[in-house]
């Protein structure tokens, strides 16, 4: 599919070309004249694409259902469209002859993207024209979504990334399972301890285990109070250049790298799954992911599951944090004003704290408003899988700043591909981390230059 | 008339059939996979047979996805897309190899030519085409694009290159029409040539993924790979029922091409012996 996430680049230099951004927009100014009139009346049936497969799929058709239900004014079609990349490449190509729908989910990298693409009628607009209530949502959910300040798309799907670790394990070789390890030196020191070799001197567990993937890069560079990119994390301008070749960078790949030498650490490679497999088998005591896989590993694991803070410098920077991933809504301009007016009647049914905490006892993913976690099936979900606190308390204990706001950029896929290339090939000693940071980021700033280039605000 | 294996047969057997075990090891895990459930799956070291098999996953596709409807809707392209491709390149294939006419060999090769353009470059304008004649979310948008192959094209000419050119000779002075020489000649002699040009037809045909995706939006209309997708999860992958799935779109297709093969041999040997 990297071929289409490449095609669908293409294209949006076309469609910017065309299209035109929709420009900057102040700090302080009132976006809804962006917005249809308010009464508009919503149209009687608006299509939303999204990429929920699986049991987050079916979720997803719940909360259509319930909509659909509620109201008799408009009806939802949810259509699966893919992963988050064949979405949108298959956006593109609508876009192109008018064929988009009314809403689409868009992963959080693609954000840049979209709001290049001048399509996309910013959230913002409707939020200003309704006086729209967003005080008990999530800051660290809302602030990842905000470009100068202004909502351009609605969270949807939210998780953000935390420490698994081997309950058993821990209490195993005398490690308290009820204090996992927080920073650089107490994860490796812990990952000695959790590391086993059979008589044959053969590792059948090792400490810890991430798979190589540039989201974990992004959310170690957070941890530390790194910026990603230049203009603020690329949120008070579009970003120029990517940053990330610093100390805190090389702290970051000579710590994987030690622990990796020291035999301790466990490399499954570019692979998500892999590592989450291999911390399910045993085979590595700790390693880190997404909370959205939180209900899998208690379902799947024979052991107890544990979970802890994302690991951090041993200075513990106060200004460092976590970032959120996931997916957000946005509402798009081609489509006639009534189907706007119904995108946006549907956004909000979505964002109801009933329908939010469903969605999170459903899927996993953490509620956007914390008004859900009152509800019912949100609280059921917090007794049945404690665990799942330390994800929302590590988010809501990040600083919200540059750092933990997260990078924007329009190559954002490009870049977190090159950083997983770089990430690897310092595992494997093809090059020092030095050198394979000034590599990866002059490399990245070429591409960034060339997309800036066709894709002028 | 049965032989005692000479070793160096026995040899090649034994090669042909480690070879074979390779080849279709993907294949018997996924069969393996399909019957486990996802906690023996995530052991290590990964085992090889279900300890404990049962037909969950199988049970679990069929409530998450219309599966049926879209094993009926992927042969229903396929088939007429291999329909498509036989009468369209036999009769391009006939026009190059047997009719002589001004232009032929530069034709020809801009045909061939085609070949080199990359599908993704055309993605946008065929769906603009298909979007025009209000095809999305139809058969013939799924089907159509692809009725036409130069790839099978340039296969049959060479294959009909190999006719003796006194049949055609002796077939025009008893006074056939082309269209007759074609039914009565050419296809029973080019029997192979053709079924290969229809089950690697049908085959990348029923493993398409992103053009059905992108042409339709209703689920009735979807195909056995984009369903396949709808079983994958974003953040966890469970193996078991995806494998479930892969057997359940896999086996049609082997059943068919087993079938098939039987019916290509027959057309090979048929009046072999006669000459």
């Amino acid at each position: 599919m990297r071929k289409f996430a490449a095609f669908a680049l293409a294209l949006s230099v076309v469609a910017a070309c065309g299209g035109g951004g929709t420009g900057g927009g102040g700090g302080t100014t009132d976006e809804s004249a962006q917005a249809p009139g308010k009464d508009v009346k919503p149209a009687a049936k608006i299509v939303w694409w999204h990429a929920m497969s699986g049991v987050n799929g079916d979720a997803l058709n719940k909360i259509v259902d319930g909509f659909n239900k509620s109201q008799s004014n408009t009806k939802v079609e949810a259509v699966f469209q893919g992963t988050y990349d064949d979405l949108l490449a298959k956006l593109n190509t609508a876009l192109a002859s008018n064929a988009a729908p009314a809403l689409v989910q868009v992963y959080d990298i693609g954000q840049r993207y979209m709001y290049d693409s001048g399509q996309v009628v910013p959230m913002q607009a409707f939020i200003d024209r309704d006086k729209f209530d967003t005080a008990d949502f999530e800051p660290a959910v809302i602030n990842y979504y905000k470009y100068q300040d202004k909502l351009q798309s609605m969270p949807f799907n939210a998780s953000s990334a935390i420490l698994y670790f081997n309950k058993d394990a821990f209490k195993e070789v005398g490690l308290d399972p009820t204090k996992p390890p927080q920073t650089f030196t107490e994860v490796a020191d812990a990952a000695k301890k959790l590391t086993k070799k059979d008589a044959s001197g053969q590792t059948v567990r090792f400490g810890f285990g991430p798979s190589i993937y540039g989201w974990l890069f992004e959310q170690l560079l957070a941890t530390s109070a790194s910026p990603y990119a230049d203009n603020g994390n690329g949120r008070d301008n579009r970003a120029t250049k990517v940053v990330y070749n610093n100390a805190q960078g090389k702290a970051i790949l000579d710590w994987w790298k030690a622990g990796l030498d020291g035999g301790y650490f466990y490399n499954p490679g570019i692979d998500n799954n892999g590592a989450a497999n291999a911390f399910d088998a045993g085979k590595s005591a700790m390693y880190i992911e997404s909370t959205a896989r939180l209900r899998g590993h208690i379902n799947t694991a024979k052991f107890e599951v544990g979970t802890g803070l994302y690991p951090r410098p041993d200075a513990k920077p106060k200004d460092g944090g976590n970032i959120i991933g996931g997916a957000s809504l946005y509402i798009m301009k081609s489509r006639p004003v009534d189907e706007q007016q119904a995108a946006w009647e549907f956004v909000k049914y979505a964002m109801t704290p009933a329908v939010q905490a469903q969605w999170q006892a459903d899927t996993g993913y953490y509620p956007i408003r914390k008004s859900a976690y009152n509800e019912g099936p949100s609280k059921d979900w917090s007794t049945k899988y404690p665990q799942f606190l330390t994800a929302i308390n590590e988010i809501r204990d990040s600083p919200q700043n540059r750092f933990t706001n997260g990078a924007v950029l329009g190559v954002m896929p490009q870049a977190r591909a090159r950083t997983q290339k770089m990430i690897e090939s310092v595992l494997l000693g093809k090059e020092t981390s030095q050198a394979a940071l000034d590599s990866a980021v002059t490399e990245m700033n070429t591409q960034i230059d060339s997309y800036n280039k066709a894709n002028k605000p | 008339m049965r032989r005692p294996l000479r070793p160096r047969t026995a040899g090649a057997y034994a090669l042909l059939g480690v070879t074979a075990v390779l080849i279709a090891f993907p294949l018997l895990l996924a069969l393996s996979y399909s019957f486990m459930g996802a906690s023996e799956i995530a052991t290590f070291p990964p085992p090889l047979f279900p300890k404990a098999p049962n037909l969950d996953n199988y049970a679990a596709v069929l409530a998450s996805i219309p599966i049926g409807r879209y094993l009926l809707n992927s042969f229903i392209v396929s088939t007429a897309v291999v329909i498509g491709q036989l009468l369209t390149a036999s009769f391009a294939a006939y026009a190059f190899a047997f009719l002589v006419f001004r232009g032929r060999n530069l034709l020809f090769f801009v045909f061939l030519s085609t070949l080199m353009i990359p599908w993704e470059a055309t993605i946008i304008p065929n769906y603009m085409t298909i979007r025009s004649l209000g095809w999305l979310d139809s058969y013939q948008g799924l089907a159509v694009p692809f009725m036409a192959t130069a790839f099978g094209t340039f296969l049959l000419r060479q294959a009909f290159l190999q006719i003796p050119r006194e049949l055609w000779d002796s077939a025009r002075i008893d006074g056939a029409s082309s269209l007759r020489f074609l039914r009565t000649m050419v296809i029973p002699l080019a029997r192979p040539a053709l079924g290969t040009v229809a089950i690697y037809g049908f085959l990348s045909t029923y493993n398409q993924y992103f053009w059905p995706l992108l042409i339709t939006n209703q689920t009735l209309m979807r195909t056995t790979q984009v369903g396949i997708a709808q079983l994958r999860d974003e953040e966890t992958l469970r193996w078991g029922l995806i494998m479930a799935g892969v057997i359940m779109v896999a086996v049609p297709t082997l059943a068919l091409l087993v079938l098939g093969q039987r019916q290509l041999i027959r057309g090979l040997t048929a009046g072999a012996v006669k000459g």
